[in-house]
C-alpha cells in the first residue's frame, strides 16, 4: 500500500522504521507518521468497535476531525490515530467502545 | 495575557495569507492552527492551479504553501502549532489549547481562517472501514504515502471528486467509476476529460444505494436515480471495491464566528449559515473577519486573496497603513479576485445550468453527462483549428478563470485576453513551433499539440503525461480517445521531461492519420 515512486512527488524521502504492537503483534513503520498511515500500509483497517452495536470504525475524515479513527494508544483510549506521530515501542489496540471502563 | 495587533485562527492558504498581509504592515501577528503542520490542505493539493500569474497559476498547491509559509515567516508571524482554539469571547480574546495547557490570547483584530470540513452520504453501509472522505483519501496518499485503496470509487464530480480521483489514479490505484446522483458533472470540464479519457466511467444521475462488507468494504451497489433521487429498481449496478471516496461538497467551519456572536445567514436556501460580511471580510462584530471557505466555499486561490483582503484591513484599521496605501492595496486585490468570480463556475452562477459560453459556443452536454467530449464537437471551440503542420489543439470549452497558456507561447498563438476565463483562441498564422511549453503550461491537461499528417499514413500526437511508468522511445502501446476506448496503436517517438515543466512530461506517439484528432491517451500493453 506504500507509494514508493510517485509522478509528481517523487520518490519517498528516507525515514526511519520504528517497531510498534497492534493488539499484540509486531509491525514496523515510519517514525512520524500518522499511526493510521502505518496501519493503513500494514492492511489494518479496523480501528475500533463501536459501544452500541460493535459496529467496526476506520480511517474516515484523516484529520483529525471526525475521531472514527480512534484506538487505545500505549493504554490510552480515544487516541486520534490520523493525526498521532507513530513512534518507537508504540503499542497500538484496537478499541472496543469508549475504550475506558467498559472496555470488553 | 499576550497581546497581539491581530489574531489568525487557521495556518491554512487564507489565514497565512492573511497573517504576511498585515505583518508585512507592521503588525505584531500570531496564527494558531490546531494541526502539527501548517498549510491547511494546501500541501496535499499535488495538481496545478488554475487563474493567472497574480493568482500563481500552474504552480502546484503544495508549492504554493511553501511560497507562502516562507512569506509569512519572513514577515516574522508567529505561528502556534498543535494550538486549539476552543473559544472567541467577547474583546476578541481566545482561549486556546496548547498541549495540556490553556492559555489566554487577546487580538486587537481578529481574522478567522478556519476553512471547512467535507459533508458527508449516509447509506447502507457507509460506516464501514473502506468509505472516506475524498479529502482523507488525498492526505493519505500525497501526505501519508499511503494508498486509501487499491480499488476505488468516487462519488461527486465536483472539482474534490474529480481532481482527487485523478490523484488515486496518479498514486496507482484502479478507479472503478466516478459517481453523481446530479445530471451534470458539476467540476471543470477539464478536470473530467483527464479522468474520462484514462477509462473511467462516469455515472451521473446515479447514486450508491449501498456499500457491502462485514467488516470493511468488499463491494458497492450503484443506482441510477428519477427527477425526484430515488432510485430506479432495476437500474443497479455492483462493483468489487475496496474503497469508496466520498465528495459530496464542504461545510464552512463557523463555530467559532457563531460562539462571538457574529450575524450569520443562509446566502441561499439550503447553502447552510454564513457569515455576514463587508466586502472585505468584516463581520457585524468590529474588528473581527473572516476569510477563505469559512465565509463560503470556494478554490484555495480565492481563500489567499480574501487572506490578503482581510488582513490588510486589519492594518488600516490599527492605523498601521495609510489609508491611500489601504485603498491602492484593495483595488488591485479585489480586481484579482474579481478575475475568480467571473465564468460559468462563478459563485454566482451555482445551482444554475450555463448552456453556452461567453462568447455564445454550445457547452458540450457530452463533457456534462460523461465527462468527455465528442469527436465531432471539438473542432466547434476557437482553440481547436485542423491545418496542416505541428499545432497546439486546446480542448478548453468552459469558462473558466485560466491563462497560463497564453503567456506560455514562445510564438503568441493562443490569446485568452484580458478577461482571463475568455476561452483561448489559436491563431494557426502566429506559427507554432511545437515547443509544448502550452502542454505543461495547461493545469487543466486540455492542449495538445497534433500533427495530423507526418507522411506514411502517420499523425503525431503530443500529451502531457503525469503517470508512471513514462513510456520508453520507441515502445508501442495503445491510443486511447477522449472517452477513453483504446481505438488503436501507438508508438512513442519522444518523452520529453523538462524541470521547467514541473512533473508534467510530454509525450509524443504516432498513430494512424484518421487518429490523430481522436488519440487522446496513452497506456502501456497492446492495443485489445
Amino acid at each position: 500500500m506504500r507509494i514508493t515512486e510517485h509522478p509528481i512527488l517523487g520518490a519517498s524521502e528516507e525515514r526511519r522504521t520504528v517497531t510498534f504492537t497492534h493488539d499484540g503483534a509486531a509491525y514496523t513503520g515510519f517514525e512520524g507518521e500518522p499511526i493510521a498511515a502505518a496501519l493503513k500500509a500494514a492492511g489494518i483497517v479496523i480501528h475500533r468497535y463501536t459501544k452500541k452495536y460493535h459496529s467496526p470504525r476506520g480511517v474516515f475524515c484523516a484529520i483529525g476531525r471526525c475521531t472514527d479513527c480512534v484506538m487505545v494508544v500505549n493504554g490510552q483510549p480515544n487516541v486520534r490515530t490520523c493525526v498521532t506521530p507513530l513512534a518507537e515501542g508504540m503499542t497500538v489496540d484496537t478499541q472496543h467502545g469508549a475504550g475506558g471502563e467498559d472496555r470488553q | 495575557m499576550t497581546r497581539y495587533d491581530l489574531i489568525v485562527v487557521g495556518a491554512g492558504p487564507s489565514g497565512l495569507s492573511a497573517a504576511a498581509e498585515a505583518a508585512a504592515n507592521g503588525l505584531k501577528v500570531a496564527v494558531f492552527d490546531e494541526n502539527a503542520r501548517p498549510g491547511g490542505q494546501l500541501f496535499k493539493q499535488i495538481h496545478k492551479f488554475f487563474g493567472s500569474k497574480e493568482h500563481k497559476a500552474k504552480l502546484r498547491g503544495y508549492d504554493i504553501g511553501t511560497e507562502l509559509l516562507k512569506e509569512a515567516q519572513e514577515q516574522g508571524v508567529e505561528v502556534y502549532l498543535n494550538a486549539v482554539v476552543a473559544g472567541l469571547y467577547a474583546d476578541k480574546e481566545i482561549v486556546v489549547r496548547l498541549g495540556e495547557k490553556v492559555a489566554h490570547f487577546k487580538g486587537d483584530t481578529v481574522i478567522i481562517a478556519t476553512g471547512a470540513s467535507e459533508n458527508m452520504l449516509t447509506f447502507e453501509g457507509w460506516t464501514l472501514p473502506g468509505v472516506m472522505g475524498a479529502g482523507a483519501a488525498q492526505t493519505m496518499m500525497n501526505i501519508n504515502r499511503v494508498k486509501p485503496g487499491e480499488r476505488v470509487l468516487m462519488l461527486g464530480s465536483g472539482n474534490v471528486g474529480l481532481v482527487v480521483g485523478f490523484q488515486l489514479l496518479q498514486a496507482g490505484c484502479e478507479l472503478v467509476a466516478l459517481v453523481d446522483a446530479a445530471p451534470r458533472v458539476g467540476g471543470y470540464g477539464v478536470h473530467a476529460a483527464k479522468v474520462a479519457r484514462t477509462g473511467v466511467p462516469f455515472y451521473l444521475s446515479h447514486t450508491i444505494v449501498k456499500a457491502e462488507g462485514t467488516d470493511r468494504v468488499t463491494g458497492v451497489t450503484i443506482g441510477e436515480v428519477d427527477s425526484k433521487w430515488q432510485v430506479i429498481p432495476g437500474s443497479e449496478k455492483r462493483f468489487d471495491v475496496d474503497t469508496i471516496c466520498i465528495a459530496v461538497g464542504l461545510s464552512s467551519s463557523t463555530q467559532l464566528l457563531k460562539m462571538a456572536g457574529c450575524e450569520l445567514a443562509e446566502r441561499a436556501a439550503g447553502a447552510g449559515y454564513l457569515p455576514v460580511c463587508s466586502d472585505v471580510g468584516e463581520t457585524s462584530i468590529s474588528g473581527l473577519y473572516a476569510a477563505g471557505d469559512v465565509s463560503g466555499i470556494e478554490e484555495a486561490s480565492s481563500a489567499m486573496l480574501e487572506g490578503r483582503i482581510a488582513g490588510i484591513s486589519a492594518a488600516g484599521k490599527l492605523g498601521f497603513a495609510a489609508q491611500e496605501a489601504v485603498t491602492a492595496r484593495l483595488a488591485t486585490l479585489t480586481t484579482a479576485l474579481e478575475a475568480l468570480h467571473e465564468g460559468m463556475f462563478a459563485p454566482k452562477n451555482r445551482g444554475k445550468s450555463v448552456d453556452k459560453t461567453e462568447e455564445g459556443y454550445d457547452v458540450s452536454t457530452n463533457l456534462l453527462k460523461k465527462g468527455y467530449l465528442a469527436d465531432e464537437e471539438i473542432t466547434k471551440y476557437p482553440g481547436v483549428k485542423s491545418v496542416s503542420g505541428i499545432h497546439p489543439v486546446i480542448e478548453c470549452t468552459q469558462n473558466i478563470p485560466c491563462n497560463p497558456c497564453q503567456d506560455s507561447c514562445p510564438k503568441k498563438c493562443i490569446t485568452v485576453g484580458g478577461n482571463i476565463v475568455t476561452l483561448p483562441v489559436f491563431d494557426e498564422k502566429a506559427g507554432c513551433i511545437g515547443c509544448g511549453q502550452c502542454i505543461a503550461a495547461c493545469s487543466g491537461q486540455a492542449i495538445f499539440l497534433v500533427n495530423e499528417d507526418i507522411g506514411d499514413g502517420l499523425a503525431a500526437v503530443t500529451i502531457p503525461s503525469e503517470f508512471l511508468p513514462l513510456p520508453e522511445k520507441g515502445e508501442r502501446g495503445a491510443a486511447l480517445d477522449r472517452a477513453g476506448n483504446v481505438i488503436g496503436t501507438a508508438e512513442v517517438t519522444d518523452v520529453k521531461s523538462v524541470k521547467s515543466f514541473d512533473h508534467t512530461n510530454l509525450v509524443t506517439f504516432t498513430v494512424p492519420k484518421e487518429l490523430g484528432m481522436r488519440a487522446r491517451f496513452w497506456r502501456k500493453g497492446a492495443a485489445i
